[in-house]
């Protein structure tokens, strides 16, 4: 049953990705529901579940998008940080926390993804079709701005939910996880 | 006696303001609150606006109508226009609507809601009203993924119009593009129509692409010119994909 809910919510955040709903949109850049649903994960988990985490949804972008660069280093480092912070007891856990570290996530995410584009740029061809480094420099300060706003502040409408799931169904079988 | 005398000096005040609640209380409930509504009345009419409940319910239907109205022509104008853009083409395209952007934010893309079974084949050229919309990268039976023209990385062969000058444009997200020329001195000004250029190797030459915005001839090692996309992208429901003969070098700009 747990599982069943876990992936159901995942694929409301893979439904939801492609839309771009009136209020949502910041510069033509919608919130990172992946990235938001990896923070709630892995707040409460291990360094390993958090990483696998990112890596499974990061595949699963990569199909929706395209395959080069991949998400999935992103958001697998953005997993493993996140269950990092939450051992040293930094971070207190509550909406305003964790809309800050999605905030912060999102925009290393978006960092990780311009430095892998700009590692393609220069490793391809001057033919083949690639991004110019300033180009992605600039687009990057674009989009990783508006993507952190964006998401940390829709970052509790994921993590809520999912949140009080987890707690209980942790109450109820607490052999599990 | 005395001692009735002293309990009403004690608590007479205290029996009276209890009593004076409990029969006002009493002439409430029985006037249905009257005095209360009427007072809450002469309160709150200063904050109240103009128009009575009943206008206002006229009004509210009537704006809803007039919503639905406005809808339902802009849905007939685009439909009838995609009509005659389909007409106006010589090969036959399939109309899609557009059902969801691009699932993160590096790319341009858009998703159709028209697959392999409606004869959307990888490669095909997308078109909407205003020009060049972009190409068709995956198809699924249902459902088809389109690069759009404003992605960085899909480069066009363009020409201008009006001089005949080649170049070629890379996207830069929103409506914008980059051209960078292949001569060092082109002739082209600001409003110049742009379009695909038979040294295109990924669409057919002809497919009007937007206007030049502005030109940067001093720029090193090409000159180039920000170009506007004709096409609203951002704000289409709906395109047409046309088949494409030119898909045999699927890897090259």
């Amino acid at each position: 049953m747990n599982w069943v809910v876990t992936a159901f919510s995942v694929l409301l955040c893979l439904f939801i990705l492609p839309t771009r709903l009136p209020g949502m949109e910041l510069l033509g850049v919608g919130p990172n529901w992946l990235l938001i649903w990896v923070v709630a994960w892995s707040i409460r988990r291990t360094v390993w579940q958090g990483a696998i985490a990112g890596l499974v949804l990061g595949l699963i972008q990569d199909g929706m998008t395209a395959p080069h660069p991949t998400h999935a280093i992103s958001l697998a480092v953005v997993g493993m940080l996140t269950a990092r912070i939450q051992k040293q007891r930094y971070i207190q856990e509550d909406f305003i926390s964790v809309a800050l570290i999605v905030f912060g996530m999102a925009v290393l995410a978006e960092t990780i993804t311009a430095v892998q584009f700009s590692l393609q740029g220069i490793g391809a061809s001057a033919y083949a079709a690639h991004r110019a480094l300033a180009e992605v420099w600039f687009y990057h300060q674009r989009i990783a701005l508006s993507s952190a706003i964006l998401s940390s502040l829709w970052a509790p409408v994921v993590y809520y939910p999912l949140n009080r799931w987890w707690q209980q169904a942790n109450a109820v079988e607490p052999s599990q996880t | 006696m005395y001692t009735l005398r002293r309990w009403w000096d004690r608590h007479g005040l205290r029996m009276g303001l209890v009593f004076l609640a409990l029969g006002s209380a009493w002439v409430l409930r029985q006037t249905q609150g009257a005095a209360v509504f009427e007072i809450y009345q002469r309160v709150s009419r200063p904050f109240e606006s103009m128009p009575t409940s009943a206008e206002r319910i006229e009004t509210a239907e009537m704006q809803e109508l007039q919503q639905r109205l406005a809808e339902l022509e802009s849905q007939n104008q685009q439909l009838q226009e995609m009509l005659g853009y389909v007409q106006s083409r010589p090969t036959e395209g399939i109309t899609a609507p557009i059902i969801g952007r691009s699932a993160d934010h590096w790319w341009q893309q858009v998703t159709l809601s028209r697959g392999s079974r409606d004869g959307i084949q990888v490669g095909g050229i997308v078109a909407g009203p205003g020009g060049l919309v972009g190409r068709i990268t995956h198809v699924t039976p249902s459902t088809s993924r389109v690069l759009l023209v404003s992605d960085p990385t899909s480069q066009v062969g363009v020409t201008i119009s009006r001089s005949r000058h080649m170049g070629y444009m890379r996207g830069q997200a929103a409506n914008r593009a980059v051209m960078e020329f292949f001569d060092k001195v082109p002739d082209v000004q600001p409003g110049d129509v742009v379009s695909t250029s038979s040294f295109s190797q990924l669409f057919p030459p002809g497919f009007p692409i937007g206007r030049v915005e502005s030109v940067n001839l001093s720029k090193s090692p090409a000159p180039e010119a920000v170009i506007e996309l004709s096409a609203p992208i951002n704000a289409l429901e709906w395109v047409v994909v046309y088949p494409n003969s030119r898909t045999e070098i699927p890897n090259s700009p």
